[in-house]
């Protein structure tokens, strides 16, 4: 049991730990995280298994990561809780009596003989101590007075503050990934949608996109309301870095699209043979409208694409939900369909030469018109405020640690023929070169007054 | 004045300052390094204008793409300089860290690197541009100074020159760590957290950071208690700072993820 506990208190088993975490994070960044199989074949061949078998293509969630973590975590419990006895005793309760010769032991240190009596020279080392801000303790024993003089004790904690401060980060990060969730929501202006776990629902009163003068985008925004069973509780507009929150939920501006399904779009028909004929017709995506051509031809638009491009079966699909090159799918209808084919916005002159070339009509894609959707990332995060606390703490104990160094200094006064022998010296967790110009500062002010 | 003419007067002060520097380290003569530190300065404050100038005429904070935090980066540099060599009154560092200054503002001025200040995409515009951009540079700016004393430490052969390039890269790291853990990490979770609604999401740019943390968590353990000093010290300050250095630049070029800005 002891030895267990030594190996994972030891210092060793951190360094181990914080250079496997260093690897396992670098390995994690060279292997691309989370994507499909066919990439991860592409890229590893016959190495495929191994590296799904290790869990390497979700490294930071995988199982032997959580375990390297979580060594790490019992690591500093055990480190912390074995060290922060003694120092909660050192510094509430610290030994004040030592022997002259662990003094003699220090670096910083000094020796005077005073012209008074050991009362007279205590009360008066007292006095400088306290006037340089050090909080004193004495205690007499054989004759020996003896001093302990300490100033900024609190700072012995500083590293504690970072550790536990780390630990509460870890188990924050625990209970986001245990207990939380994040789901997208696409809403069109005037829909709503549920929140999960929760009775209220969220709908988007009002979708808008402001843009930079020289075209870029300058903002998304996104009204929403919050509904309860009872009715709108709660409404505001989002946009990026200004989130809404109700009852521990989040709601983020996360992303922006168009709804391609319901298409609307302007495609303008005209005859080969008749320059006079032109027909302009706006049709939604599943509509069928007359042509009114005189032959009674009827056209449907079946599918629109935003991005249109030809997959690996060369079937149409679109590559993105950007408009880069969309394309609607037409069909005409003379009693029974007669023809089908591409038109595409970004290339006219294509769209006259496939599929409805026989038909003696020509089609453009002049206009589509979509809907745009507001993506809204809706988040349950309780481990968040935990990790608040945490980075709290690590900070607090990282400003102790560097810049509040525990100073310290013992004192040994004894009395021979009324006159008083002072050994002192010092000790500093930090800032030693400081310390010791203060401590020779505070010797030759003992030596002025006497 | 424009930008461009107090960032190109910067520069010229930066070499000068290098050169006197870096006279003073390899000639006899220790007279000149005083006026190294005031070249140093004189260019920091030029570059500082140029910095305040790009600011107000842009309308937001001067490190939102390559070329801005390079320059950024490359004040930082200059800062942590001249408060150590004011602080430590060790002119030796100066030249070489004048070298790394000269390098940044040189490859911030290369064609390669878009000048034009763009208007801020939606996710940029936030108080913690300022916050995490800032301290984290100035604490990688730290981070520089530590690595050029590591250096300069392992190649020197006299003791005291050695425990004082030693000490020094210790005390930039007690500086330049809890910036960057600041900065870097906690201003950067906070952030991530109101723009994305999450803390952390494995990205390279964040690994990245965490990897810089723990090598120099690594310094401090392996310094603080168990002792390690000198040429151990130094070579993970050394591996330290290349590390932040991958995070900062060779995330952007050599891995893709959310963090695309700079």
């Amino acid at each position: 049991m002891k030895r267990t506990l030594a190996f994972f208190s030891s210092l060793r088993l951190a360094i181990l730990l914080l250079i496997l975490l260093t690897a396992a994070s670098v390995l994690g960044t060279l292997i691309p995280q989370g994507r499909s199989f066919e990439e991860y074949t592409a890229r590893f061949g016959g190495f495929t298994s191994l590296v799904l078998h290790l869990q390497l293509n979700r490294l930071y969630h995988s199982t032997w990561f959580l375990v390297l973590l979580g060594l790490f975590a019992l690591n500093i419990v055990v480190c912390t809780l074995t060290r922060l006895g003694p120092k909660v005793r050192r510094a509430r309760s610290p030994r004040i009596e030592v022997e002259p010769k662990s003094l003699a032991a220090l670096k910083i240190r000094d020796c005077v003989k005073l012209k008074i009596p050991a009362a007279g020279a205590k009360s008066e080392l007292q006095k400088i101590l306290a006037d340089a801000g050090y909080r004193t303790r004495e205690t007499t024993r054989g004759g020996r007075i003896h001093i302990l003089a300490r100033k900024r004790v609190f700072g012995l904690f500083g590293s504690d503050s970072v550790h536990v401060g780390l630990l509460i980060i870890i188990a924050g990060g625990l209970v986001s990934g245990l207990s939380g969730f994040r789901e997208g929501l696409t809403l069109v202006k005037g829909q709503e949608g549920p929140v999960p776990r929760s009775e209220f629902r969220l709908r988007l009163d009002d979708f808008t996109t402001e843009y930079y003068a020289g075209g870029g985008v300058k903002a998304w925004k996104s009204t929403l309301t919050v509904l309860e069973k009872t009715g709108p509780v709660l409404s505001k507009t989002i946009e990026v870095n200004h989130p809404l929150s109700y009852k521990g939920v989040s709601f983020f501006q996360a992303s922006y699209g168009w709804d391609w399904d319901k298409t609307s779009i302007e495609i303008w028909a005209r005859k080969k043979n008749d320059p006079a004929y032109l027909k302009k017709l706006t049709v939604r995506v599943g509509e069928r409208r007359d042509l009114e051509d005189g032959e009674r031809t009827a056209l449907s638009v079946t599918k629109f694409f935003p991005d249109f491009v030809l997959g690996a079966g060369n079937e149409p699909q679109t590559r993105s939900n950007e408009p880069n090159n969309p394309a609607a799918l037409i069909e005409g209808y003379r009693g029974e369909k007669f023809f089908s084919g591409w038109v595409f916005a970004n290339y006219p002159d294509f769209s006259q030469t496939h599929g409805t070339a026989d038909s003696g009509l020509t089609f453009e894609l002049k206009r589509f018109d979509a809907e745009p959707v507001s993506v809204i990332e809706l988040v349950y995060d309780p481990g968040a405020i935990l990790i608040w606390i945490g980075c709290a703490l690590v900070m607090a104990g990282l400003g102790l640690a560097f810049y509040w160094p525990t100073w310290e200094i013992r004192a040994i006064l004894e009395e021979t023929q009324g006159q008083a022998d002072l050994v002192a010296a010092g000790s500093a967790t930090k800032s030693r070169d400081r310390f010791a110009a203060e401590f020779a500062r505070l010797g030759a002010a003992l030596r002025r007054n006497r | 004045m424009t930008e461009s003419t107090l960032f190109a007067a910067a520069f010229i002060l930066y070499i000068l300052a290098a050169g006197f520097y870096l006279a003073t380290t390899f000639s006899k003569i220790k007279r000149r390094a005083p006026l190294g530190f005031w070249l140093g300065l004189a260019g920091l404050a030029l570059h500082t204008l140029a910095l305040v100038l790009r600011t107000s005429e842009s309308g937001h904070a001067p490190f939102t793409n390559m070329y801005e935090s390079l320059s950024f980066l490359a004040w930082s540099v200059a800062l942590a300089c001249a408060v150590t060599v004011r602080r430590f009154g060790l002119p030796r560092i100066g030249g070489y860290l004048m070298l790394i200054v000269i390098a940044l503002v040189a490859l911030a001025s290369s064609p390669l690197m878009p000048k034009e200040a763009a208007p801020l995409v939606p996710a940029l515009q936030s108080i913690w541009l300022w916050l995490h951009v800032s301290v984290t540079i100035l604490g990688e700016a730290f981070f520089a100074v530590a690595f050029v004393a590591s250096l300069v430490y392992l190649a020197a052969r006299d003791d005291a020159k050695r425990a004082q390039m030693d000490d020094l890269a210790y005390r930039c790291v007690a500086v330049g760590f809890p910036l960057f853990t600041l900065g870097g990490l906690v201003f950067g979770m906070v952030w991530a957290a109101k723009a994305w609604g999450t803390y952390w999401s494995w990205d390279p740019k964040e690994v990245w950071s965490l990897i810089t943390w723990f090598v120099f968590a690594l310094y401090l353990h392996t310094r603080i208690v168990m002792g390690w000093k000198g040429k151990r010290s130094a070579v993970i300050a050394v591996i330290g700072f290349l590390a932040a250095l991958f995070t900062y630049f060779g995330v952007n070029y050599l891995l893709n993820g959310l963090h695309s800005y700079a």
